[in-house]
């Protein structure tokens, strides 16, 4: 059963993730902070089909790492979770068009192996 | 052309994604911790005692601070440059239980530690926004 859980954890939080980066990124880029300018961008967050869709796949991300430590230890979760790491930089340069650099790849490679260790 | 004040805005949003994750989690965890076990039939009951527990509430209230901090960056930011910088909040947690709670630190947590901070000044030495395009102009 952890298996499932964890499966799930990591595919709805990289789904989630990418999808609702993809809705901000159509936003352009946020320039101020004032709050007219904040308010506005509540609107947006709560009306961008990607966004909604996005914010929904990590919620569910959220109950079923919930779910897994009630069947998994935390050092099994959160290793386990590390690859969605690896998932998500793969999938920014395919699915948002993003230039992964060798040097951010083998950065990113270090935090997924960093992240696995700190469990233990 | 980056307007002056734009200077320190991932610094200053990397470091609030950091703080607010962490002790959001953090207290989210204290609010469960206090919680009898649940029971389907008691759903009612359970729901208002989570809902009213000071320490769940504002761990909530810093999650959601946290998330619109985060999809505004990913307005001018890459998801594979935010994404690793905010990771730096496992080495953080490690630290601070190790200060506060006097949790041991092993070996293989410290080389995690060190791993994740090395992985982050790579990534931090990349530029932010990498597409093709520059991020679109705002609406006035």
């Amino acid at each position: 059963m952890r298996w499932v859980w964890l499966g799930v954890t990591v595919l709805s939080s990289t789904v989630g993730d990418l999808v609702s980066a993809k809705g901000m990124i159509a936003h352009g880029e946020l320039e101020h902070f004032r709050p007219g300018r904040m308010a506005r961008l509540l609107r947006y967050i709560g009306t961008n089909p990607h966004v909604i869709t996005g914010i929904a796949f990590n919620a569910l991300s959220f109950f079923s790492f919930l779910a897994l430590l009630s069947v998994a230890e935390l050092s099994f979760a959160v290793p386990a979770t590390a690859v969605s790491y690896i998932l998500k930089t793969a999938l920014s340069h395919w699915y948002l068009g993003e230039n992964v650099s060798a040097r951010r790849w083998l950065g990113a490679a270090c935090v997924a192996v960093g992240v696995y260790l700190i469990a233990f | 052309m980056r307007p002056a004040g734009h200077r320190f805005r991932n610094e200053i949003f990397i470091a609030l994604l950091v703080v607010t994750n962490t002790l959001g989690n953090l207290f989210v965890a204290i609010g469960m911790d206090a919680m009898p076990e649940f029971r389907p039939g008691q759903l009612v009951s359970y729901s208002i005692r989570v809902l009213t527990n000071a320490w769940f509430v504002s761990g909530i209230a810093l999650m959601m601070v946290w998330m619109v901090a985060q999809l505004s960056m990913f307005t001018w930011a890459d998801l594979s440059y935010v994404l690793p910088m905010t990771a730096s909040s496992y080495a953080f947690t490690a630290i601070l239980g190790k200060f506060f709670l006097n949790e041991r630190i092993s070996p293989e947590r410290w080389a995690g530690i060190a791993l994740i901070s090395f992985g982050v000044i790579l990534v931090a030495e990349t530029p932010a926004w990498t597409h093709s395009a520059p991020p679109p102009e705002e609406e006035p």
